[in-house]
């Protein structure tokens, strides 16, 4: 009979295993411990060297698959029987790296993970990058690659960019790219209200804004490798890119030509607008799925913020949540829906907004945060990993959840408050 | 991964430095030039023109009269969440309706501003802006405003008059701006 119901237990456990609205709350495998030794040459001075550990430390300890030893340790870049081997820290692996700063401004790093059990080195590779301050894209390289060296799932998102707007002041706000960290800032349009920045492909190198300093809120289209910008089209009242087709060639627009706001898809090769949604009171936030061929979005249809789903070209919505009073903001990708929902009575209730996943495909819900206001909500690309915007004690943050994991992390933003958030 | 930083911080340096063309230089000696005595004599005079004159004054007696209208005209305060106008609302309404039917304001055009309080996505806070832009233009219709002069915007939570994070300050926020418009 036990034997039964272990294999039953055992059984059940390997079928969730495949449901991200399940919650994994315990691991069974040990993660492999690793520490950390800073080679690096005498040139590159000691707050830098402290930073740069920190974030490849935080690399590993975000992608929940290591053990992380916080401890800064230094070493020789050859080691030694002590240093290869580390008996005190027991840890499974080192990770060393030497930094050095070059004359034309590049951080060259050699990189080696050395197994504790016999003190040799199963990976070793060199890195280069031109600029220093782009230093956290090099903490992050690092740390993918030797993730992947372990076998892990791979956690190659740490490499794209966020692109994110932010309040400055009363209709101004700045847009800005980053690295998932904010360890990496750089401001790519300011001057006036810049809103909404959208990456227009997976390469990360054409990205949509909505601009409010003309007549008209105008959407823009901006190359990153030239910094051309071009005027994709304006409209009354409001507009919003928020979300771009797989194959780029069709946009989903928030617009009001009728002082509606209203779903339609642009397509950017014909330059004509298709209106997808037809309710007379709030539709927006629509996103691609099913291959394009149909939406989701939100609407206050039932007199309320929730997520509908709609196929393009049909007028038959589907309600997809059935949880919650205020469902503001979504984000799909393949069978699952992630989304912000207000909870308590009021706005002065001690829970705000929260983070839910759901799965097209059943019926489980999973609360994702607990604490503070976590809004828009954006996947990445593996669908273990959510990107949002996090406001606790008057501060706004990037936050990460891994699902996989059951983790969160929160990233500060020193200045200003993030508006909207892509990466 | 280097090209792509490196790309990123290029697109920074671009745009930074100014996405839109160089306005085009012109050769004002060649026109000059090319002035014949007769125009330059008639430039002479033109500040005699009645139809050119001292046009500062005409600019800022029209904006003194639209600041003056706008100080008149009441905002508008909505519940949370909420873009239907208030029964308390309604006298304003009403109030700002009657205002923009003067002789004084007809033929300015008139756009309102909806704004919202800090909670909330942003993106449904421009729409909800917006409809609550949109209530009060129809109630603006309905008491006899011509519909062709009143246009509509959304700020969602870009434009607050207060920043305390307080049940008062978010009051405020969540409003109508009137804005008129030669």
């Amino acid at each position: 009979m036990f034997k039964k119901l272990m294999t039953i237990l055992t059984l059940t456990c390997t079928l969730f295993a495949y449901d991200a609205t399940v919650e994994i709350v315990k691991k069974m495998d040990r993660l492999p411990r690793i520490i950390f030794q800073d080679a690096s040459m005498s040139n590159v001075e000691q707050n830098f060297r402290v930073k740069f550990h920190k974030i490849l430390a935080g690399d590993l300890r975000v992608s929940a698959h290591f053990e992380v030893v916080d401890d800064y340790l230094q070493s020789s870049y050859e080691g030694n029987l002590q240093e290869n081997f580390m008996n005190d820290f027991k840890s499974d692996l080192i990770l060393r790296y030497q930094l050095s700063f070059e004359y034309d401004g590049s951080i060259l790093a050699k990189v080696k993970l050395i197994n504790t059990k016999d003190g040799q080195a199963s990976f070793e590779k060199n890195y280069k990058i031109s600029v220093q301050n782009r230093y956290p894209f090099l903490a992050h390289k690092i740390a993918v690659d030797v993730n992947n060296e372990i076998g892990a799932p791979s956690i190659k998102w740490m490499e794209q960019f966020v692109i994110f707007s932010k309040y400055t002041s009363s209709k101004q706000s700045e847009i800005v790219i980053s690295d998932y960290t904010l360890s990496f800032q750089k401001t790519v349009v300011k001057g006036g209200l810049n809103v909404f920045p959208k990456w227009a492909n997976k390469e990360q190198n054409i990205f949509y804004y909505t601009s409010y300093n003309n007549a008209e809120p105008t959407l823009y289209r901006v190359h990153v490798n030239t910094g051309k910008r071009e005027k994709i089209i304006s409209a009354k009242g409001m507009l919003v890119c928020s979300d771009v087709s797989a194959d780029g060639t069709k946009l989903l627009l928030t617009m009001a030509p009728k002082d509606q706001a209203d779903i339609f898809v642009y397509n950017l090769q014909t330059k004509t607008l298709e209106k997808i949604t037809q309710y007379s009171g709030i539709d927006v936030n629509g996103n691609f799925i099913d291959g394009d061929k149909r939406i989701v979005f939100v609407s206050d249809r039932l007199g309320y913020p929730n997520i509908f789903a709609q196929n393009i070209g049909s007028s038959s919505v589907e309600q997809m949540v059935y949880h919650g009073r205020n469902n503001n903001s979504c984000s799909a990708l393949d069978n699952y829906i992630v989304y912000s929902s207000r909870e308590g009575d009021s706005e002065f209730g001690s829970k705000t907004f929260n983070l839910y996943l759901i799965s097209t495909q059943t019926d489980y819900i999973r609360q994702l945060t607990a604490t503070g206001k976590n809004l828009y909500p954006r996947f990445a690309n593996d669908k273990e990993t959510i990107l949002f915007i996090k406001e606790f004690e008057n501060q706004s943050a990037l936050g990460i959840i891994r699902l996989n994991a059951n983790k969160s992390y929160h990233f500060p933003l020193k200045v200003g408050k993030i508006q909207s958030i892509d990466w | 991964m280097n090209k792509i930083a490196l790309t990123g911080l290029a697109v920074a340096m671009l745009i930074l430095s100014g996405c839109s063309q160089k306005n085009p230089e012109v050769d004002m000696q060649q026109q000059q030039q090319q002035v014949s005595t007769a125009d330059k004599k008639a430039a002479d005079i033109s500040g005699m023109d009645a139809n050119n004159m001292d046009s500062g004054d005409v600019q800022s007696a029209v904006a003194k009269k639209i600041a003056g209208l706008e100080e008149k005209s009441s905002v508008i305060y909505f519940d949370f969440d909420k873009y239907n106008i208030r029964p308390d609302m309604q006298a304003k309404i009403d109030a700002n309706a009657a205002l923009f039917n003067t002789t004084e304001a007809k033929d300015l055009s008139i756009k309102v501003e909806g704004n919202c309080d800090e909670w909330g996505t942003d993106e449904y806070n421009y729409a909800l802006g917006l409809k609550r832009a949109k209530s009060v233009k129809d109630s603006l219709v309905t008491l006899g405003v011509s519909a062709e002069r009143v246009m509509l915007v959304s700020y969602g939570e870009s434009n607050p008059v207060c920043s305390e994070k307080t049940k008062e300050c978010w009051d405020k926020n969540r409003r109508a701006d009137f804005k008129l418009l030669p």
